[in-house]
């Protein structure tokens, strides 16, 4: 009998360790709550939070910037309640208090909150299995990429209309915000969430996350934190773009608020899930997973939680600072009493750039450990992409005031940091030359997420090589601020990002449902999408040529046509997209059920049985080598040998 | 990585350095000679051919409105033709590996993983030395060349340099700049303050902007000249350009300011020197000197 196979507890059973008293049924408290009873809870504590709070505000004030002031507190202590009141209906503080009654957890408490025989009503409970919080993730992922999805083709058809206008300033300049941002926390999570959730634990043979209640407290503090982003619409909006920068963000209507808890508590949100996978990756890895061994995609959701980790409070404590300012009227960032504009550019930027390689590195290390199965041939040096990735995290934290060229704080520091912007592409590369050598005389076999490869390496090309004409100043001084930026970070975001995404969820797909994927419609879905991508943002590359403002309603006639053919290319993405959904769905629904390992893979989670039992692995599995080995010898070294074994000389 | 793996280690695959391995020369020829190198070169060269004359298509698309009307607005557009000739050879080498795997070397159809595996190459240490230093060197000749290009612009703006590169003895002309929701003031501080809000201004004379808001960050974008600058509220920001075109060119807002941010905008008219003092005049200024 192998040395795996004995439990923890069996250990302690042995040497007569105390266990801890059950008390009632397993799982306690949380077997009541759900995410009805957080709901509810939550909607009345932010009811009973207004009625009190609005006895409170003192609204017969004669000055009005208090009697704002005092609207702005209210609205925020109503959306507190409500994250509070939501959390504590779920049951996130259950384990806490438990703890403090002097209560431990006992085992059978432990499986209950895993989920264990709830069926399907586990995905709406505060359940720890890291493939509940996976899958949760993946569906919250795909709501807000519909509801940014809707707003993008709002957007479009305000600026494809270009003889009237369609909605007025305030909704239109409220949906590009709302677009803005929504597109941006569902992109952070749409792989680190599903993905670094359900896959990575099993790709290092772990059998949970290190933190499984951290892992449920993650995920529902994101849940808590969309509806006040959401309500923004019907509260006047955010109409200062996703940036929301100072002192405009002061100007705006209480919708503001809702914008700023979201991210407050969302920041929460990654802190959590960033130090739950760091951890896991680091502790919990399989034996004989040395660090030359770990899947390339496992060291690229570490990467992103590095980053994230690091990055993400700045701008957490910039959104409470602005929050400050709305409620308490303090004036961080308020020039006219003593604030700056620049601090918020400064602290917003500190996350807002490393962010973007929060997206992008999950999305590159994950094509390239699907690629490798499809080409049946080993990664091209391991070593250079985990470089890369480290060059990327390294350099992502000193690239931020790129954003800040023409902004006049400190214009010297266009120096230093076209440097840095400039040298981040020599990393990145480094991902590009892993890829083209991994292509290199590899038979492909055509399947979806192989075909993903292709479109992203070709939005690589086109956001690489326009992002390198937006990291020089001079260049800058033409394009900020216009459609090229736009257009730009589209291609990086959406075309490397989602792109990737797409790429990555197909291929894990069979493993995280159960399901095959409808290739057929699938493809079809995603080749009609990235088409439209191409159109509608080559389109606008040559209107922010001709020198077209981003984020404007009515614009010069010049820009007509290129803005045209955009909302058409916008119309054939939100088609496109819409058939891939329908693909996704109704294969979760009712596709053929997927084999244990239908790519051929040897990463560990395609090892174990589809679907994933509660404990991972039947045996917790131990590493001899990296998961690359795929392939035959080369047939030219044998060629090579032959001619060195004759010793040919040509030419002598 | 299966659960038990009983394949050698990649170490014992390693086969000894041969002695008398061929001489690099013919190695190479015999690498050149293979048909997939010999196909992706030729699509390289293609493809590189293909892209460079985006390098004129972008300086179209970005002269329509009349662009440059400035040395400032020359220099940007020249970085944006070297660079878009700089990147064709890496879009090219990549697209043509991209698509010579895609068409190539191969497909594999069907539901099963494929039997037949490809070569396993590992690594190659020719092929990531020579990657890193191209990579490495383009990227120092656009750092270098942004460098160099930014501190041209920065003297050319600050009117330190005219266009020909001569020290500029002409005496700059002051305007102070003031966003506001949703408008642009233009201030003559040396024509007795006459105020406007269309920018009028003699042509080959140096302009120096004194920028500010009034609420909220504005951006002060002359399209044409290629002059671009915060307005920031409670703060002066300067810079400047020398026009060196005769006609009317576009002003706009470059940062999102609230609800009519779209409508923004305005006209600088660059005019001859005479029809600038005639304008002052009817201003109610004094003759510019």
């Amino acid at each position: 009998m192998s040395t795996d196979v004995i439990l923890t507890t069996d250990i302690h059973e042995q040497m007569g360790v105390p266990q801890p008293r059950q008390r009632g049924k397993a799982g306690g408290f949380l077997r009541h709550t759900n995410v009805l009873t957080g709901s509810a809870l939550g909607i009345i504590l932010s009811v009973v939070t207004y009625a009190i709070g609005s006895k409170l505000v003192p609204w017969g004030t004669q000055n009005e910037d208090y009697s704002q002031v005092g609207l702005n507190a209210l609205v925020g202590a109503t959306y507190v309640a409500w994250v509070i009141g939501f959390m504590i209906g779920i049951g996130a503080f259950a384990g806490p208090v438990r703890w403090m009654m002097g209560h431990d957890i006992t085992h059978d408490d432990s499986e209950y909150l895993a989920g264990k025989g709830q069926g399907k009503w586990k995905y709406w409970k505060y359940t720890t299995d890291h493939k509940v919080v996976g899958l949760q993730y993946l569906v919250m992922a795909l709501v807000l990429l519909g509801f940014g999805g809707f707003f993008a083709m709002l957007i479009r058809t305000e600026l494809g209309v270009t003889w009237s206008e369609v909605f007025d300033p305030n909704f239109y300049n409220s949906i590009v915000g709302t677009h803005g941002i929504v597109m941006i926390i569902a992109m952070i999570i749409v792989i680190a969430g599903p993905l670094g959730n359900f896959i990575m634990p099993l790709m290092i043979g772990a059998r949970d996350m290190a933190f499984p209640r951290l892992n449920a407290l993650s995920f529902w503090l994101l849940f808590a934190a969309v509806p006040p982003l959401l309500s923004n619409l019907l509260l006047g909006g955010i109409r200062d773009g996703w940036t929301v920068y100072q002192p405009l963000g002061t100007q705006a209507p209480i919708g503001m608020i809702g914008y700023q808890i979201c991210i407050i508590t969302f920041a929460f949100s990654t802190g959590i899930a960033g130090v739950n996978l760091i951890t896991t990756i680091v502790t919990m890895r399989a034996r004989g997973m040395t660090w030359n061994r770990v899947p390339i995609f496992v060291i690229g959701i570490l990467a992103a939680a590095i980053m994230g980790l690091v990055w993400f409070p700045m701008f957490q404590y910039s959104q409470v600072l602005a929050f400050s300012d709305k409620v308490v009227g303090s004036s961080f960032f308020i020039p006219q009493e003593g604030g700056s504009v620049w601090l918020y550019e400064n602290l917003f930027w500190l996350l807002g750039h490393p962010e973007v390689y929060v997206i992008l590195v999950p999305a590159m290390a994950g094509l390239l450990e699907l690629m490798v199965v499809f080409l049946r041939k080993p990664l091209f040096s391991y070593k250079v992409a985990v470089a890369g990735i480290a060059g990327i995290v390294g350099l992502s934290s000193v690239v931020w005031v790129h954003h800040m060229y023409l902004t006049g704080w400190a214009p010297s520091a266009g120096y230093p940091f076209m440097l840095s912007t400039e040298l981040i592409s020599i990393p990145f590369g480094f991902l590009v030359l892993v890829m083209l050598g991994t292509m290199w005389r590899g038979k492909v076999w055509s399947r979806l997420p192989m075909m993903t490869v292709y479109a992203v390496l070709w939005c690589n090309i086109i956001g690489g090589i326009t992002g390198v004409y937006l990291s020089d100043v001079p260049v800058d001084q033409y394009m900020h601020g216009s459609m090229f930026v736009v257009a730009h970070f589209h291609f990086m975001l959406m075309g490397v990002g989602l792109f990737g995404a797409i790429g990555t969820i197909t291929y894990w797909f069979p493993k995280m449902t159960g399901k095959m994927l409808n290739e057929r419609i699938g493809s079809i879905g995603f080749w009609v999408a990235f088409f439209g991508f191409q159109v509608t943002f080559g389109s606008m590359f040559i209107a922010g040529l001709q020198g077209q403002p981003r984020r404007v309603l009515q614009f010069d006639n010049a820009f007509e046509i290129s803005n045209w053919i955009s909302t058409i290319g916008a119309y054939t993405i939100g088609v496109g997209m819409l058939i891939f959904l329908y693909a996704i769905i109704t294969s979760w629904r009712i596709g053929t059920i997927a084999p244990a390992n239908p790519w051929g893979s040897k990463t560990l989670e395609w090892q174990t049985e589809t679907p994933v039992p509660l404990d991972n692995f039947p045996v917790l599995p131990v590493v001899t080598s990296d998961p690359y080995g795929y392939g035959v010898p080369d047939p030219y070294d044998a060629i090579e040998r032959k001619m060195t074994d004759e010793n040919v000389k040509v030419g002598a | 990585m299966s659960i038990v793996d009983e394949r050698p280690t990649a170490e014992a695959d390693e086969p000894e350095e041969p002695t008398n391995r061929p001489e690099p020369s013919y190695r190479l020829r015999e690498w050149l000679s293979r048909p997939y190198v010999r196909h992706i070169l030729i699509l390289f060269v293609i493809l590189t051919l293909a892209v460079i004359p985006a390098a004129w298509l972008v300086l179209h698309f970005m002269n329509l409105s009349g662009a440059p009307a400035s040395a400032v607005m020359y220099e940007i557009e020249r970085t944006m033709f070297v660079f878009t000739l700089a990147s064709a050879p890496v879009m090219a080498i990549t697209a043509a590996i991209l698509l010579y795997s895609l068409l190539g070397w191969g497909r594999v159809r069907g539901e099963e993983p494929p039997m037949q595996e490809s070569p396993a190459i590992r690594s190659n240490p020719i092929a990531i030395v020579g990657w890193i230093s191209a990579t490495s060197l383009l990227a120092a000749f656009l750092v270098i060349w942004g460098l160099v290009e930014l501190a041209n612009i920065t003297a050319l703006s600050n009117g330190t340099t005219s266009a020909n590169e001569q020290p500029n003895t002409a005496k700059p002309l002051d305007i102070n700049v003031t966003g506001q929701q949703w408008v642009w003031t233009f201030e003559y501080p040396d024509q007795q303050s006459i105020t406007s809000d269309v920018l009028v201004v003699p042509i080959d004379v140096p302009l120096y902007f004194n920028v500010t808001s009034k609420d909220v960050i504005h951006n002060f974008w002359v399209v044409e000249l290629g002059v671009k600058i915060d307005a920031n509220p409670g703060a002066i920001t300067n810079t400047g350009v020398t026009p060196n075109k005769l006609g009317n060119f576009n002003i706009r807002c470059a940062e999102l300011c609230g609800l009519h941010h779209a409508y923004m905008e305005t006209q600088i008219k660059v005019v001859t020197q005479d029809q600038f003092d005639a304008w002052v005049r009817e201003m109610g200024g004094k003759k510019f000197v």
